[in-house]
């Protein structure tokens, strides 16, 4: 027993879950099955047929692998006041996840090999199985001047690099950046923002911010970075064929084109989104509380919250400040769109904890970030439920979506990061198990996070985890489950 | 004033339908966006009567006598600070004034720790003004009292709109807005003036001409669009132009806001010079207002600027008479908000929120 | 529960005529004096008032209307009436001998907020006080110089007066509560 509750951390000896509905996305079968786990290990999937598997519907208790988080923030070194690696794995393990990749944007970043070494020990101390990957820092410092220690960080086992929080300061570095790790074989992680066009911005340029006299973060802000990206890319791949780009959480509908038409163009790129993105809308700051796609017209046009009657919540609500910005339901819809046909394969969380005196504060100056981690999977639930989004489709978008991702880099291909996150026998359990009938208030009880920056506080989600398996290993159980 | 008016016939609006007996039950005034409009009317009445007042040898009644009215001011603005003072004075509460160039702000001290410290230290009412939009709805989430907005960032400056409308109301016949042409000229994209007199006079019926340099309409034009039509129950559409012979033409009022030397710095506009040429209210533009036009100006004004310095003297101008209303108005909205919270319709304690409302179309 | 009829229109009449007399008696004559009426029942029965004095003494006194709401110390009241009606004083208080007239003399407090507020405007030679009808329980020292009648009250009992320039008729009554439709303003502390 440690710190994290009972349990936490041993090997599962024997778990068994009957008549449940189980989703395979490495296999893309879904239906009713048996799972049973001895020692740790994924014994046996049986795919129930004919009468044994009458009554089992997708709308109960359904296992899948394990999520894997390719973007999030767990603030320890130097910011614990916000989260640790403890808590940030513990809620992450809420969430379903077990493996998260972690941004570099600590304090003293995470740019030369001791400092991964400190985040690694921290998840070794915490007793939490959830497997933590990381990201290095594109630059020294992220200061945006000269590369980091790349080749040592690679050494000591980064996926990939990013300056994340910021893009990649000026053209010329991102190329270097993207020659030196495509030698090395990972990918540059991009956070695409026009810092001069988005100085002093606070809400998504457009209606809603014109109305509560916020200062507009253009659409242009992220298509011009993804252009800039673009481009460099282009011209580095004809020296490195190794170069690999990932853009993460975009939010509008003109980059996730460019991504498109990059992709379809033979670009080595590969973008994601985040839940927020897909199913709130800047409305949310003027007190709107409906789903981003409840917010769409027959025509695919944005409603307007203040003709709809749909203000129902206090405005300037500061969890809802994030970078990228939340925008219209129309790029929310995009989003979606860009999930549905590939251009996004990946929902990440951006997990970004902030502590309550960063965000209890005026709109203009609260920290950016959403507490999302716990919460990603009934937001996914809530778009599945709406008929937005296939279930299966969810839940490829949480494994198999950023496995597959990660396998596009040649270096990272060959780690445990890559593996193909299926129900696979005899491989170690590495899976959770939701349940589609119950539904959960988030609360800042409720959430394990440390960040109580969470939107969607005081809102029912559908789908509560009521285990997560970690390498073999218990990550979260449910209280009030009785699984076992 | 007529003694012995019966509420119900009083004619404010030339040719509506009576008044109704209204209830004010807002706990805070962040912005006029909830307000409906028999509770704008209602703030008119009140405001009438408190003109009244104004015009006595002692200038002041008991009403608020013992209630502590704080101003919180971090932007500095002595005018309105001493309008609201003025105004609470007259109503013979206690006022602390706190300006945070002086106060435990410049330590750093959050705008929550220093809303809770006043209330603490006995704060009723806090009037508030703030460079940043939204501030005043944090506010009122964490003060047990009432918050009344005295400006916030871009947003909304609901007392400024309110004596705007009242000033308005007192020149044109009958005191109704419906169908004349109001025309606001200046950095509209920065002017919580502007938005607040948006909500306002689109719900008084009035035809709202938004007017400046494109750099300073930036996403104007969009909201435009979005109320064109008759979106919003109980607003009506407003335009948008960079023309400013177009704004002014025939208007009933003509209004300038006030240009700041920044916006040259941030590279919206070449020079004021250029702007006075182009924008600014010189006797030239202005007579091609309605000859019965007036000229209004939030204050303070950059003389030269936006506004010509004999426009700004001449009989059509009105802005001391802006002034002398806003103390009226902001006594009316102290009046209200106090007796709010202990009325039969308060809000609960830490239920801030209320949501734009859906006017009536007909008033 | 039925109302019960204390003054009918004819017996409201005599005792305005009545109390117009004793108005003038007190002062010896008409000089210096001015009616102010308390807003809203108090001001059609200033105006009947003076017009009693009119016609028996031929000389037209000045009337003025009296608000008290800015006055009350009882802000809870905003809430449910929040609509002012007016204060006219279309002549000099300074010196001036003030009757002020009421419909109900209940506890007194509204006597006290009216002497305050007419002090604001000036400072008259004295200050008088006529009502139709002296309910009791005063929790004020007030005491009325001129009184249309005194009817013992309960404090559960409500008077409403109605005249006829706001109610359309004239009648004084008695009701244990107050009706659906009923003008709280009709009852006053």
């Amino acid at each position: 027993m440690n710190a994290l509750g009972p349990g936490v951390g041993d090997v599962v000896e024997r778990f068994e879950l009957e008549k449940a509905w189980l989703v395979d996305p490495v296999s893309g079968r879904e239906g009713p099955g048996e799972i049973v786990v001895i020692d740790g290990v994924l014994e046996s999937v049986v795919w129930l047929e004919g009468e044994e598997a009458k009554g089992v519907t997708d709308k109960g208790v359904v296992v899948a692998p394990g999520f894997f988080d390719l973007h999030a923030h767990f603030r320890e070194p130097g910011f614990e006041d916000a989260e640790t690696v403890a808590t940030a794995a513990a809620a992450a393990a809420h969430g379903g996840y077990t493996t998260v990749a972690v941004m570099p944007n600590t304090s003293p970043a995470l740019d030369e090999p001791g400092v991964l070494e400190r985040i690694r020990s921290a998840a070794r101390a915490s007793g939490s199985p959830v497997e933590v990957l990381a990201f290095g820092a594109v630059s020294a410092g992220r200061a945006g001047e000269q590369l980091s220690a790349m080749g040592e960080l690679a050494d000591a086992g980064v996926i990939g690099y990013s300056d994340d929080g910021a893009p990649v300061r000026t053209p010329t570095l991102l190329r270097s950046a993207l020659l030196y790790s495509g030698m090395l074989g990972l990918p540059i992680v991009e956070h695409a923002e026009d810092l001069e066009l988005t100085a002093n911005a606070e809400a998504s340029e457009g209606y809603v911010a014109s109305v509560l006299g916020l200062a507009g973060w253009p659409t242009a802000a992220e298509v011009n970075a993804v252009s800039r990206d673009l481009a460099v890319l282009a011209d580095a791949l004809r020296d490195e064929p190794r170069v690999r780009l990932h853009l993460t959480h975009l939010s509008t509908a003109a980059s996730l084109d460019l991504v498109r038409r990059a992709k379809a163009a033979g670009l080595p790129v590969t973008c994601d989104v985040t839940p927020h993105h897909l199913a709130l809308a800047d409305e949310w700051i003027a007190g709107a509380r409906r789903w981003a796609w409840e917010a769409l017209a027959a025509d695919g046009s944005s409603r307007d919250p203040w003709a709809d009657g749909a203000l129902t919540a206090p405005p300037y609500n500061t969890s809802l400040r994030v970078n990228p910005p939340l925008r219209t339901p129309t790029d929310a819809a995009a989003c979606l769109a860009a999930l549905l046909d590939g251009t996004a394969s990946a929902v990440v969380t951006d997990h970004a904890p902030h502590t309550v005196v960063d965000k209890e504060v005026e709109f203009g100056k609260a920290s950016n970030g959403v507490s999302g981690i716990e919460t990603a999977l009934g937001v996914l639930l809530a778009l599945v439920d709406a008929a937005k989004l296939p279930l299966a489709r969810a839940i490829a978008a949480l494994t198999t979506g950023p496995a597959a991702i990660v396998a596009g880099w040649p270096a990272a291909a060959t780690t445990p990061a890559a593996r193909k996150r299926g129900l696979t026998e005899g491989a170690p359990a590495d899976l959770v198990v939701f349940d589609r009938a119950d539904r959960w208030i988030v609360t800042e009880e409720s959430l394990r996070s440390k960040g109580k920056n969470s939107p969607l506080i005081g809102r029912e989600l559908p789908g509560r985890v009521l285990l997560t398996i970690a390498g073999g290993r218990l990550a979260y159980e449910d209280p009030q489950a009785g699984e076992e | 004033m007529s003694v012995d008016t019966e509420p119900a016939a009083v004619a404010h609006a030339a040719g509506s339908a009576p008044t109704q007996e209204v209830v004010w039950h807002h706990r805070h005034l962040l912005d006029v966006d909830v307000v409906t409009w028999p509770e704008i009317e209602l703030i008119m009445r009140t405001t009438d009567e408190m003109k009244g007042i104004l015009a006595r040898p002692i200038r002041k009644v008991p009403a608020l006598n013992g209630r502590r009215v704080t101003t919180l001011f971090y932007e500095a603005s002595t005018r309105t600070r001493v309008s609201f003072e003025t105004a609470a004075r007259n109503l013979s509460a206690d006022v602390v004034s706190i300006s945070t160039a002086t106060s435990s702000v410049t330590k750093g001290e959050s705008l929550v720790d220093t809303i809770r410290t006043l209330e603490a230290l006995g704060a009723e009412i806090l009037v508030m003004r703030h460079s940043v939009s939204g501030a005043p709805y944090l506010a009122a989430e964490v003060f047990g009292g009432h918050v009344l907005n005295g400006g916030d960032g871009w947003h909304a400056h609901p007392t400024q709109a309110l004596l705007d409308l009242y000033t308005m109301r007192q020149h044109l016949p009958g005191g109704d807005l419906r169908g004349r042409k109001v025309a606001i000229v200046g950095d509209i994209l920065h002017s919580r003036v502007a938005r607040s007199n948006i909500w306002s006079l689109t719900a008084a019926g009035a035809d709202l001409w938004l007017c400046g340099p494109a750099t300073l309409l930036r996403g104007m034009d969009r909201w435009a669009t979005a109320w064109g039509g008759g979106a919003i129950p109980g607003h009506g559409r407003f335009h948008v132009t960079s023309d400013v012979d177009t704004a002014v033409r025939d208007a009933d009022v003509v209004m300038a806001l006030r240009i700041q030397r920044e916006r040259m710095q941030g590279g919206l506009l070449p020079s004021l010079r250029e702007y006075a040429a182009r924008f600014g209210l010189n006797a030239e533009r202005v007579s091609r207002a309605k000859g019965e036009a007036i000229v209004m100006h939030p204050g303070p004004m950059n003389e030269g600027v936006e506004i010509a310095p004999d426009v700004a003297i001449s009989g059509r101008a009105v802005i001391t008479e802006q002034v002398a209303n806003g103390v009226a108005v902001r006594m009316a909205l102290l009046y209200l908000l106090a007796g709010a919270h202990e009325g039969a319709h308060a809000h609960e304690a830490g239920h801030a929120h209320e949501a734009p409302h859906a006017r009536e179309a007909a008033r | 529960m039925t109302d019960r009829q204390i003054m009918t229109g004819d017996e409201i009449r005599r005792a305005i005529v009545r109390i117009s007399h004793e108005i003038v008696e007190k002062q010896a004559g008409t000089q210096g004096l001015a009616l102010v009426g308390i807003q809203r029942r108090g001001v059609p029965l200033a105006r009947r008032i003076a017009a009693a004095i009119e016609e028996h003494e031929e000389v037209r006194l000045p009337v003025g209307a009296l608000d008290i709401t800015f006055y009350r110390d009882d802000l809870s009241l905003v809430a449910q009436q929040p609509i002012v009606k007016g204060t006219d004083l279309p002549f000099d208080l300074n010196g001036a001998t003030v009757v002020l007239v009421d419909d109900v003399l209940y506890t007194g407090r509204t006597i006290r907020c009216a002497m305050d507020a007419l002090i604001d405007f000036g400072r008259p030679r004295a200050i008088r006080l006529a009502v139709l009808i002296d309910r009791g329980h005063r929790e004020l020292p007030i005491r009325a110089d001129h009184v249309g009648k005194n009817v013992p009250t309960s404090r559960e009992e409500i008077v409403m007066v109605r005249v006829e320039e706001i109610d359309g008729n004239d009648e004084v009554s008695i009701g244990r509560q107050l009706r659906a439709g009923e003008p709280a303003a009709a009852e006053h502390p």
